[in-house]
């Protein structure tokens, strides 16, 4: 009998609401980002032997789906070299958008930062992570941490400030 | 005193020692332009998870679950050592808002969606002080009957009755209308729930589980044999048991 798998399976499963939160902040398209959560469940139950019953299991999760969008951004970046950011149009005019709108204002700004800051804003900022927990899941240094954070929080208030203010 | 942006942003996110704190708030009481840059990163904090916090209400695609909870795993004989410790013990450690999430995908997504679907009503789980706590009839269950009441119009079948490590009485239990199992533990505020499972078919045309540990769904067994001390209850400490109301 194998006592441990399906603990971890079941603690997966509790964490799924979360990581999709977490991939919706990294890869815009739904389906995109829940085939991050797929590939990061099929990763931890595949590695299963990596994980230490004294690590930060949230955090082992949140770094193997890290991990996975850092590799689909890759392999995209080669397969879409001119990947144009016209798709940021997609769903604007969208009427049935209503509470998803916030969602979109937000993740557009999001999107617009680079990568590593907008690791370090979702990381802290949505998913809670304390600074040491994230700058684990980024694999950097704390010092680093903090300032991509920085840096990502003042561009996001910058934009989110001019289009709240921009807006009728 | 003046304070970097990146002081003021680890105040607002909590990450300062205690005499920074101090100090950040005496200067936040002198300068009110202090006191509205903090509120302006708390203020991006809401907005961002306000914005994503929804994701957390959608249900989860079936698909995710199917995977998480079938995918094979590739065989590796460190693997039972290594990984033996995260487990169950884990669980009270688990916050709210995940116990909240467990309910969302889990309980809401598999367990509730059967049990609404054959008719036994809701209410049977609940989440209190976050713990999965039974309630109705699955609570009257695991106090009133024991394994030899089980009977075929039964909606609850009572399965091995032990005392745990923490010396508190558990019942393991089938709800066979809605092919789930679990383990509940008695604790002073009612019937906790450390695991809950899908009961395999053929435990459910089965019937009687008094000797049926070898049919428990493995995650069922695997806690019973984690938490027991000691061996299963027999029918008379069972009955036992119930007479001092499952009280240590």
């Amino acid at each position: 009998m194998g006592p441990a798998i399906e603990d971890l399976r079941d603690e997966i499963i509790a964490m799924l609401p979360r990581l999709r939160r977490f991939a919706r902040s990294l890869a815009r398209e739904p389906h995109d980002a829940d085939d991050l959560v797929q590939i990061t469940v099929e990763r931890a139950l595949g590695r299963a032997a990596q994980f230490h019953g004294d690590s930060h299991f949230a955090g082992w999760l949140f770094g193997i789906l890290r991990n996975a969008w850092i590799d689909e951004c890759r392999s995209r970046r080669r397969r879409e070299p001119l990947h144009a950011p016209e798709e940021l149009a997609d769903g604007v005019g969208d009427p049935a958008a209503g509470s998803q709108s916030e969602l979109l204002c937000v993740q557009d700004a999001l999107f617009r930062l680079p990568e590593e800051q907008r690791l370090a804003v979702s990381l802290v900022l949505i998913e809670g992570f304390s600074y040491k927990e994230a700058a684990e899941i980024m694999n950097v240094p704390i010092g680093t941490l903090t300032s991509r954070l920085a840096r990502g929080r003042e561009a996001l208030q910058n934009m989110l400030s001019q289009t709240s203010e921009a807006q009728p | 005193m003046t304070f970097s942006d990146e002081v003021l942003m680890a105040y607002a996110d909590d990450e300062l020692d205690e005499s920074t704190r101090t100090a950040v708030e005496a200067a936040m009481a002198a300068d009110p332009e202090i006191a509205r840059r903090i509120a302006r990163h708390r203020a991006l904090r809401e907005r961002l998870r306000s914005a994503f916090d929804p994701v957390l209400d959608e249900p989860v695609p079936p698909k995710l679950i199917d995977l998480a909870r079938n995918a094979p795993v590739p065989s590796n004989a460190s693997y039972e050592s290594q990984v033996v410790s995260l487990p169950r013990r884990r669980a009270g450690r688990i916050t709210l808002p995940q116990w909240a999430a467990l309910a969302a995908s889990l309980l809401i997504g598999v367990v509730a969606g059967r049990l609404a679907f054959h008719g036994s009503g809701p209410g049977l789980i609940a989440t209190h002080d976050g713990h999965m706590m039974a309630r109705g009839l699955l609570a009257d269950a695991l106090t009133r009957q024991l394994a030899s009441q089980n009977g075929a119009t039964q909606p609850v079948q009572i399965g091995v009755s032990f005392r745990s490590k923490a010396g508190q009485y558990c019942r393991t239990f089938s709800m066979p209308a809605s092919a789930m199992a679990g383990l509940a533990c008695h604790a002073a505020d009612g019937w906790r729930l450390q695991v809950l499972s899908g009961a395999q078919e053929q435990e459910v045309t089965a019937g009687g589980y008094r000797q049926a540990s070898s049919s428990m769904p493995p995650a069922i067994a695997s806690a019973v044999s984690d938490e027991i001390s000691g061996e299963p209850l027999d029918a008379r400490a069972e009955a036992a048991a119930r007479g001092r109301d499952w009280q240590p």
